[in-house]
């Protein structure tokens, strides 16, 4: 079996300030998968090196590690791939706390402060029995959100964002993309709300569509269309705004 | 990296709005001005011309003037003059905050600024011409 060298970036705040590379070998052969090396490393090599896992399928977004400098899911980079040793490292624009393993909360924050979810207050008032009733939707009007509805809160795009590296209080790729969903969404009445975050200078405003978010995204969701298709909702709305005095 | 303070604060200096809609609009039209017609501008006036495609007379001193100092002039001067210096200094303001240069409110009042007084200047001489 052929052995690929790994050099994974460690951090292990417990006893030393300073980050540093260590090197593995790791045999492979076609399927293995950077989160297999990682696993490999761990049962076989050192098994203090922390990193997040879960489902191996590019559905939970958990695995997210810089790859040669590009943040990718591990379950679905291979080993094959790469001619030359691999470098691993966690997910950039992001506080490390330990190894490859970084803190989501402030890309949560910013998830919470669009409101992603269905909001319509007519509903409640008008239904004493509320949430009973199924919510009706044709195809076509799915259609308009279906691409942006892919999210998997992996945070790649945030890693790939400069802008976000630049100025965290950036609101971000997958945070404005799902604004943008769910005002697309026919059952939803919460736009007006949404509209007012997306309209910040750190809304979609501080994005220059540079478009490395939507090349990075491994369920191809597009955010870096999602951002602009908002600058032109936001645009509107300030012009509707001065008409409307 | 701060923590994502703020966010949820519903302060009225947290929610203001962006003014770069009316940036980006120009930036968007004046896009659109530097793709299609400054290259025209520059194939009819600094190629076809001196290679005597087109005869040198096609602008003449005074054929030049009249086109110039006219409502097509006038449009002219905004396609291919101002709008076009509105995109630049978009351009050039955002490069700056890449490239971690610069004040954000003094970049802007530079680039827009010296967009404007550019801008001004082509449609005062327009208007001089034309007086």
């Amino acid at each position: 079996m052929m052995t690929k060298k790994l050099s994974i970036q460690r951090y292990l705040p417990e006893q030393g300030n300073a980050p540093y590379w260590q090197d593995f070998d790791v045999p492979f052969d076609d399927s293995t998968s950077i989160l297999d090396a990682l696993n490999y490393v761990k049962e076989e090599l050192d098994g203090s090196l922390t990193y997040r896992w879960s489902c191996r399928m590019a559905i939970c977004g958990s695995c997210g590690v810089m790859i040669n400098n590009t943040p990718k899911l591990g379950c679905n980079s291979f080993l094959r791939e790469y001619e030359g040793p691999v470098k691993i490292a966690p997910l950039a624009h992001f506080p490390v706390e330990k190894d490859l393993i970084v803190d989501m909360e402030p890309f949560l924050d910013h998830l919470a402060a669009v409101q992603p979810y269905l909001i319509d207050d007519s509903r409640l008032i008008d239904d004493n029995e509320e949430g009973t009733q199924t919510y009706k939707q044709t195809p076509a009007q799915m259609e308009k959100y279906k691409q942006f509805a892919g999210c998997i809160n992996c945070g790649l795009c945030y890693s790939a964002c400069p802008q976000f590296g630049l100025n965290p209080e950036f609101l971000g790729p997958a945070a404005l993309t799902l604004a943008h969903r769910y005002n697309l969404d026919s059952r939803d009445q919460g736009k007006k709300q949404r509209m007012a975050q997306m309209s910040r200078e750190e809304g979609v405003w501080s994005c220059t569509f540079v478009g490395f978010c939507s090349a990075v995204c491994p369920k191809n969701v597009d955010p870096a269309a999602a951002v602009n298709q908002g600058k032109v909702e936001s645009a509107k709305d300030m012009l509707i705004g001065i008409f409307k005095g | 990296m701060n923590k994502g303070t703020s966010l949820n604060n519903d302060t009225s200096e947290n929610m203001k709005r962006s003014d770069e809609p009316i940036w980006w609009g120009l930036f968007s039209a004046g896009g659109v001005c530097f793709a299609v017609f400054v290259p025209a501008a520059i194939l009819f006036i600094a190629l076809l011309i001196p290679a005597g495609i087109i005869a040198p007379e096609a602008l003449s001193f005074d054929r030049a003037r009249s086109m110039l100092f006219s409502l097509p002039g006038l449009i002219f001067i905004g396609v291919v003059i101002c709008l076009p210096l509105f995109h630049a200094a978009h351009r050039i303001r955002h490069g700056l905050h890449d490239l971690k240069l610069g004040k954000e409110h003094l970049n802007k009042r530079v680039t827009y600024g010296g967009a404007a007084l550019l801008s001004a200047l082509a449609l005062v001489g327009f208007a001089v011409g034309i007086l």
